[in-house]
C-alpha cells in the first residue's frame, strides 16, 4: 500500500456541476453566477474576490435552504464511492462554505476532513464571510507527505504543483490551462480517474 | 477482454526533424491523425496512456475526443528529456506488464496485435529503413532471435522502440527508451513492420504504407 494522502477540490470535480450556478438558477441570477464562476476558473478573477461577489449573489436565500440543495448536487458517484471506501486517506479542499456544504460532505462521509470557507450565520442568512480559504495555505499543513491531488480550476493549482501527484479532471469542462502547466496528469473521464486512483492506492 | 497490461504512447516531442511546426501524433496520415491510427489499433486495451508535452492541450483534444478513457501525462520537461524520460514518467504506477510506444511509429495491425496479444516480454527491431538507425545486435539461440544490445554501428536490425517489458525491471531515466532496455537485455525480439517517421520522406513512405493497406512493396 502506498503512503498517499488523497486531497479534493469539490464543485466540479466530485460534484457533476458547478455548485453555486446550480443555487443562481434558483433565483433566476443563473447567468450572473456562471460569468463570475468562468471567469474565476480562468484566472481572470482572483479567487477571494470572485467568492465574496458569488456568496453576494446568493445571500438572499436561507441558509438552511441553500444548504439543502447544496446536498441534493449530484455526484461523481465512482469517485464518491472511493473516497468513501479510502475516508481516512482523503481530504476535501474546497473554497465553498462550511454553512453551505454540510450535507454534502456528510454523504461524502467526509465530515472533520475538510478544508473550506467560513461564514457566520444570523437568522438563517450568511452574517460574515469569516475566512475564505488560500489552497496553497493548506498544502503548508501537509508539506513532507506524499500527496495525490485532483481539481479543475485556476485556484488548485497550488494544490496540484505541492502534490507528488497532480491529477487535472476535466470531468465537467476542460482542465483549466494554470493548472495545466503545473498538473502530472490529466484525465477526462470519471472512470479512468477512478482507475488510476486505485493503481495509486 | 481487457488485456492487464499498461501501454504508453510517448508523443512529447517537437518533431523538429520533419520541420512542419506540429507534434507527429498529430499528423495527418490519409485522412487521420497518427495518434488516432495508433489508438484504433489498441481498442481492447484498458489503461492507456499518453504522455503529452509540446501541444500537449491539442493532442488532448484530439485523442480525448476519439477516446475518452485516456490518461495523459503531462512531461513538462520535454524540451530537455527523450522518449526514456516520458515512459519513465508514464510508467508510474502502471501495472506489471508495460508496453512502450513511441508516438511517430506506425505499425503493421497484424505484428502489433501480436506483440501485444502476448505477455511476454519482448523487444521489437524491424528491417533496416531509416537514415542513421539505432541499430540492435542479435543473436539467435534454438530458432529465436534475441536482441543483445544496441548500437549505431553494428546489427542487422533496427531498434523500433517499442518494446513490453516488467515495470519492476526498468530503471526510470531521461534519455532513450533504449537506454532503459540496455540493461534487461538478452529480450527476445520480435521482427515487426513498421514506419517511423523522422523525415518528410519517412512521411511520405509511412502515408503510401497505410494507403496501401500496409502492404510491403519492396
Amino acid at each position: 500500500m502506498s503512503e498517499y494522502t488523497f486531497l479534493f477540490d469539490l464543485d466540479a470535480t466530485v460534484t457533476k456541476a458547478e455548485i453555486l450556478p446550480e443555487i443562481a438558477a434558483r433565483i433566476n441570477k443563473a447567468q450572473e453566477m456562471r460569468e463570475l464562476t468562468e471567469r474565476t476558473m480562468a484566472g481572470e478573477l482572483p479567487f477571494a474576490q470572485s467568492f465574496y461577489r458569488r456568496v453576494g449573489v446568493l445571500k438572499g436565500i436561507p441558509v438552511s435552504e441553500v444548504k439543502k440543495l447544496v446536498g441534493q448536487v449530484p455526484l461523481h458517484e465512482e469517485l464518491a464511492a472511493f473516497i468513501r471506501e479510502n475516508r481516512e486517506r482523503c481530504y476535501l479542499v474546497t473554497g465553498n462554505l462550511d454553512i453551505w456544504i454540510e450535507e454534502l460532505v456528510d454523504r461524502l462521509g467526509l465530515a472533520g476532513r475538510v478544508y473550506c470557507s467560513q461564514a457566520s450565520v444570523e437568522d438563517d442568512r450568511i452574517a460574515r464571510i469569516e475566512h475564505i480559504l488560500d489552497k496553497s495555505k493548506v498544502m503548508e499543513e501537509f508539506a513532507g507527505r506524499p500527496l495525490v491531488a485532483v481539481g479543475d480550476g485556476s485556484n488548485d493549482a497550488a494544490m496540484i504543483a505541492a502534490a507528488e501527484i497532480g491529477i487535472g479532471f476535466g470531468g465537467v469542462r476542460p482542465v483549466a490551462p494554470p493548472l495545466l502547466r503545473c498538473a502530472t496528469h490529466a484525465v477526462y473521464s470519471e472512470e479512468k480517474l477512478c482507475q488510476f486512483l486505485r493503481q495509486l492506492l | 477482454m481487457p488485456v492487464s497490461k499498461t501501454i504508453v504512447i510517448s508523443c512529447a516531442g517537437m518533431g523538429t526533424r520533419l520541420g512542419i511546426g506540429s507534434t507527429k501524433a498529430l499528423l495527418d496520415i490519409d485522412g487521420k491523425p497518427l495518434i488516432i491510427r495508433q489508438l484504433e489499433l489498441l481498442k481492447e486495451f484498458d489503461d492507456i496512456r499518453i504522455v503529452v508535452g509540446y501541444q500537449m492541450e491539442k493532442v488532448m483534444e484530439v485523442a480525448g475526443a476519439y477516446r475518452p478513457d485516456l490518461l495523459f501525462v503531462l512531461n513538462h520537461n520535454y524540451r530537455n528529456t527523450g522518449t526514456g524520460g516520458s515512459f519513465s514518467l508514464g510508467i508510474r504506477h502502471a501495472r506489471e506488464l508495460v508496453v512502450s510506444l513511441d508516438g511517430d511509429l506506425l505499425v503493421h495491425p497484424d505484428d502489433l496485435a501480436r506483440v501485444l496479444g502476448s505477455d511476454r516480454e519482448c523487444v521489437c527491431g524491424s528491417v533496416l529503413g531509416t537514415e542513421d538507425p539505432m541499430r540492435m545486435k542479435t543473436l539467435t539461440q534454438d530458432g529465436q532471435v534475441y536482441g543483445v544490445g544496441f548500437s549505431r554501428q553494428e546489427g542487422e536490425y533496427e531498434w523500433t522502440g517499442l518494446a513490453q517489458v516488467r515495470r519492476d525491471r526498468l530503471t526510470p531515466g531521461d534519455r532513450h527508451v533504449c537506454d532503459m532496455m540496455a540493461p534487461l537485455l538478452p529480450l527476445p525480439m520480435e521482427l515487426i513492420r513498421t514506419r517511423e517517421i523522422d523525415t518528410m520522406a519517412d512521411y511520405e513512405r509511412a502515408v503510401a504504407w497505410v494507403k496501401g493497406g500496409y502492404r510491403e512493396t519492396v
